[in-house]
């Protein structure tokens, strides 16, 4: 690894793009491998430092692995991201870490699990998502509600319409805020959603990701079900250049989003600063 | 403990010079800063604290990371090898010695350690000097710093008539001593000189816990309508560690550097998409002061203030460190 020959962990190690999934106009995945496999192996929900050398570096939630390449999706929001949309597979990229705390699947062993994410927030909640799926045995009923703006920005329908159902003892409830012609399933927000479909708070732990203002009434909405605030996990963002809690820059409060983070769950948020 | 007249103070730094360079406080221009020795220059040893802190030796302004080559699909990087030379930072105030030990909890633990800073931080021995007299500005004292003893340096120096007296902390000091003992006479009879006795204080007991409870005060929004967000607070404060990492490409080689950031500029915490946690300069220099009287003390254990008083002294609006802690421990929740 690059921190090992160099001494420095801000120096990445080359990788290249290797194959890359258009899921939606504004979203791609793409896959991440070196010359001797998979870079690292993270933690589901840990995040990585990916770099196209000569424009940016910016952090990223790996949102699935194989034995030999990690997945990163990436919304096209700014100067990486949109260079990164126009690259090809074979591009070479710098990654480094991973990073963070990742989703505490030790706790979560034997609970029943409720993912609640809308648009690119399915990312890095489907890595805890397939985490589950590859350890079956170790927990209760998976359910999985996920919301995005129209069809056509629905993140891995291929997960969400093929594999994950066929999962056993799983539920998928997909809406979108607008139709098109072609949907006949759910319309509307999430948090009504979410509502109308009443998970039990029962031996359940619910792990939310999506814009901020989604994440803001789910939790509301899960508060009105009865949930408490340690049932409930979600990852923050924030802008980020180190990765490893010394350039100062993802503080909130005393914590460090890209070391203590970016998975906290409810009750530990709100001993934080709400600036966020 | 050892003895060197003042008159010999050059040959000191002139035998410390070999296989080394010497960063003592020099004038330059108007100001006082450290800069390597270089046979004379106008020394200024016993003359307050430096304009800047020293902290760039350790942790440089801007720092090249790796140069790298991108061209189409392919591209290479070649890390940069560190090889500091040897450093001697003579001088050092007991403020500032302190921070290098706040410094080193940033960069050297709890998972990472920055290797840069880390080799420098190694190459680098720290010759403490004593302060008899106190600025009006100085209120190190509130944070346990004795003015007269710095803590974590390799030798201490005193200033006493007719020149200074040298104790070795540590087996490099002692080294180096060795290393200069033609120049020293053992200090017979000789007292050390009083500390400086700063007469600002602040009283720090139950601040932690009281800003705890403050995120939310209207306290803040006061504050902040002066200031100009120029943040020559953080530039000039020994403590502060935040920096930005970016990259300058020139066709198709480049490299990628660290350099000093503060969270007091707006795009600091500006994300891609245009949300930024921290709008206003109010979120930006309440972060800047509970960082260093909140947060770090929550993360660390210790202040990251040493009080130095650069800020108080330079901030062109005069906010003034001290006086927040006054008010908070005044205003009402
Ligand atoms: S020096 Fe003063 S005016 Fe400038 S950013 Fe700091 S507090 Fe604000
Ligand atoms: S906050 Fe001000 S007084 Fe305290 S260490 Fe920094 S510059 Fe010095
Ligand atoms: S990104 Fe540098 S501290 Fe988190």
């Amino acid at each position: 690894m690059a921190d090992v020959a160099t001494g420095n962990p801000l120096v990445p190690m080359p990788a290249r793009i290797v194959k890359i999934v258009e899921e939606t106009p504004d979203t791609k995945t793409f896959y991440i491998s070196t010359d001797q496999g998979k870079p690292f192996t993270p933690k589901p929900g840990q995040c990585v430092m990916l770099s196209l050398l000569d424009v940016g570096e910016g952090m990223f939630s790996v949102t699935s692995q194989g034995p030999d390449h990690l997945e990163i999706a990436i919304r096209k929001v700014g100067v990486l991201t949109t260079a990164l949309h126009e690259a090809e597979v074979g591009q070479v990229v710098g990654i480094r870490g991973p990073y963070g705390n990742g989703f505490p699947v030790e706790e979560m062993k034997g609970k029943d699990m409720l993912f609640i994410a809308g648009g690119i927030g399915l990312a890095p909640v489907r890595s805890v998502i397939n985490y589950c799926i590859e350890h079956r045995e170790d927990y209760g009923h998976l359910w999985i509600i996920y919301g995005a703006r129209t069809p056509t920005d629905l993140c891995f329908k291929e997960d969400l319409f093929n594999n994950w159902p066929k999962v056993e003892n799983c539920r998928v409830d997909v809406t979108v805020d607008r139709a098109d012609e072609k949907w006949t399933g759910p319309v509307g927000f999430v948090p009504p959603f979410v509502e109308q479909l009443k998970p039990s708070p029962e031996n359940r732990i619910a792990i939310v990701c999506g814009p901020p203002i989604m994440i803001k009434l789910v939790l509301e909405t899960l508060a009105k079900l009865g949930y408490n605030d340690e049932q409930i996990i979600t990852t923050l963002e924030m802008r980020m250049k180190c990765g490893i809690g010394k350039c100062g820059r993802c503080n909130l409060g005393s914590k460090y989003i890209c070391l203590d983070g970016p998975v906290f769950t409810f009750a530990q948020l709100k001993l934080l600063p709400s600036e966020y | 403990m050892y003895k060197l007249a003042t008159e010999k103070l050059p040959e000191l730094l002139q035998c410390w010079s070999q296989g080394a360079t010497v960063y003592v406080p020099q004038k330059v221009g108007e100001v006082t800063l450290f800069r390597p020795f270089k046979g004379q220059g106008d020394l200024a040893l016993g003359e307050g604290n430096t304009l800047e802190p020293p902290k760039d030796l350790f942790f440089p302004r801007t720092e090249k990371l790796y140069d790298y080559w991108a061209s189409g699909k392919e591209a290479r990087l070649e890390p940069v090898e560190l090889h500091p030379d040897r450093a001697v930072l003579v001088g050092v105030r007991s403020c500032d010695a302190r921070s290098f030990l706040l410094l080193d909890q940033v960069f050297l633990t709890r998972g990472y350690v920055d290797e840069f800073y880390k080799k420098r931080r190694e190459n680098t021995a720290v010759v403490a000097l004593a302060c008899t007299q106190a600025a009006p500005t100085c209120f190190c004292t509130s944070f346990g710093i004795d003015p007269g003893r710095a803590e974590g340096v390799d030798v201490q120096m005193w200033p006493v008539p007719g020149g200074y007296l040298l104790e070795a902390l540590t087996p490099r000091g002692e080294e180096m001593l060795k290393q200069a003992s033609g120049l020293l006479a053992p200090a017979e009879g000789e007292k050390i000189p009083a500390p400086a006795q700063p007469s600002l204080q602040v009283e720090l007991e139950g601040l932690v816990e009281k800003l705890q409870k403050m995120f939310d005060h209207p306290y803040w929004g006061e504050l902040s309508r002066k200031c100009l967000g120029c943040a020559i607070c953080t530039y000039l404060c020994p403590t502060c560690h935040c920096f930005d990492i970016d990259c300058e490409t020139i066709e198709t080689s480049g490299y990628r550097f660290r350099c000093w950031d503060t969270c007091l500029f707006a795009h600091y915490t500006l994300m891609a998409g245009g949300r930024n946690p921290r709008p206003t300069r109010k979120e930006r220099l309440r972060n800047r002061l509970l960082h260093k009287l909140q947060y770090f003390v929550e993360r660390y254990g210790q202040f990251a203030c040493v009080g130095c008083g650069r800020c108080l002294e330079l901030c062109p609006v005069n906010v003034d460190i001290t006086k927040v802690i006054r008010d908070v421990k005044e205003v009402s929740l």
